[in-house]
């Protein structure tokens, strides 16, 4: 990440400096604004599902709603991190249902249990799954082509579902198989 | 589909009323966690926001967009969908504020249209994304999973070009 933050960043700042170097503070502190902007919102939509998925943790309804995706996140992830293995199979299930802003807080709660046992697969499996997009149902563009006066919304449906299945298939393949590249080129050595 | 979400929350403050947990005390607690989440995020936040700006102003995106447009129009990706699949693992604003345009400028059943919400629906905002959950782990070497993840959002959008064209 901080190869490609360096890279793009300066890359930027330099062709501004010959096309338009007054614009370059600017341009930046609209970066800024448009964070905190993005803060405020993001804080809304978890304000509303952290709320939620507390009281669903608390009464133990998560720990009911995760058994059906366990054993198979189990395998998947490699870890036998309990508490990890439910905030799994609840992003999981929330980003089938389409609910993406319920889904990032269990993301995340994973994500720190994985911490605690080094598990550096599992953690970056989770992220390559959820940057691919798993979702059964694309309610937004559904929605977005429903309100432009579309005949057929619900047409893209089934091409919808075959991409966002090749692309997670993809990536997670690349992602596993460099990582045996890598270990068997470490072994080698 | 309007249902789900209605749902959830019946069921889960249904089953916590069973349970008799303190319903008020623990969600305001889940919110304090959600303040607390957020206000972690916005360091990351903040730093790859200003880094999309300038890469925007510079010029080298539109640059970018105009050099990569014969090389996915021979892969079938349509010209008028290149900067949307270039700004999607950016920016999930800009990105929905240029699908709206391809929507109001072709109409809603067009080719172009119904393969940009193909493309926006089974991708996500990999950098915004990348930021978010690495925020507070130790290891922060992301190259190899974000190129996976760039990989295969590519290869889903050349086939869902195809898609759209023979669905």
């Amino acid at each position: 990440m901080n190869a490609i933050f360096t890279a793009v960043f300066l890359l930027s700042v330099i062709v501004m400096t010959a096309i338009a170097p007054d614009k370059l503070l600017s341009t930046l502190l609209g970066g800024g604004e448009k964070a905190a902007a993005t803060a405020l919102t993001l804080f809304c939509i978890y304000a509303v599902w952290m709320g939620l998925s507390r009281l669903a943790e608390k009464s133990g309804f998560s720990r009911v709603a995760a058994r059906g995706l366990k054993p198979l996140s189990r395998r998947l992830f490699k870890t036998d991190n309990d508490a990890a293995l439910e905030n799994i199979a609840m992003n999981l299930s929330c980003n089938l249902l389409g609910i993406g802003g319920a889904a990032t807080p269990y993301a995340v709660k994973a994500i720190g249990e994985l911490e605690k046992d080094n598990n550096d697969f599992a953690q970056k499996l989770l992220f390559v799954i959820n940057a691919t997009s798993v979702q059964l149902i694309p309610s937004t563009v559904i929605a977005l082509r429903t309100s432009a006066g579309s005949g057929a919304a619900f047409d893209i449906f089934l091409p919808s579902l075959i991409c966002t299945f090749i692309s997670t298939a993809v990536a997670v393949l690349i992602f596993v198989g460099a990582r045996k590249l890598n270990r068997k080129k470490r072994a080698g050595k | 589909m309007v249902f789900i979400i209605p749902a959830v929350f019946i069921a889960v403050f249904g089953f916590a009323i069973y349970k008799k947990v303190k319903i008020y005390d623990e969600f305001s607690k889940g919110v304090g966690e959600a303040l607390q989440f957020t206000l972690s995020l916005i360091p990351c936040l903040a730093a790859i926001f200003m880094m999309c700006e300038v890469f925007e102003a510079s010029g080298l995106s539109d640059a970018l967009t105009n050099l990569l447009s014969p090389v996915f129009g021979f892969l079938g990706i349509p010209p008028e969908l290149t900067k949307l699949v270039l700004i999607k693992p950016f920016s999930g604003s800009g990105s929905i504020a240029y699908l709206n345009e391809i929507i109001s400028s072709y109409g809603a059943d067009s080719y172009i249209t119904r393969c940009a919400c193909v493309c926006f629906g089974s991708s996500e905002t990999v950098f915004y994304i990348s930021a978010v959950y690495f925020a507070k782990t130790k290891s922060k070497k992301l190259i190899v999973p974000i190129a996976a993840v760039l990989i295969g959002t590519f290869i889903s959008t050349v086939a869902a070009c195809l898609l759209c064209r023979i669905m």
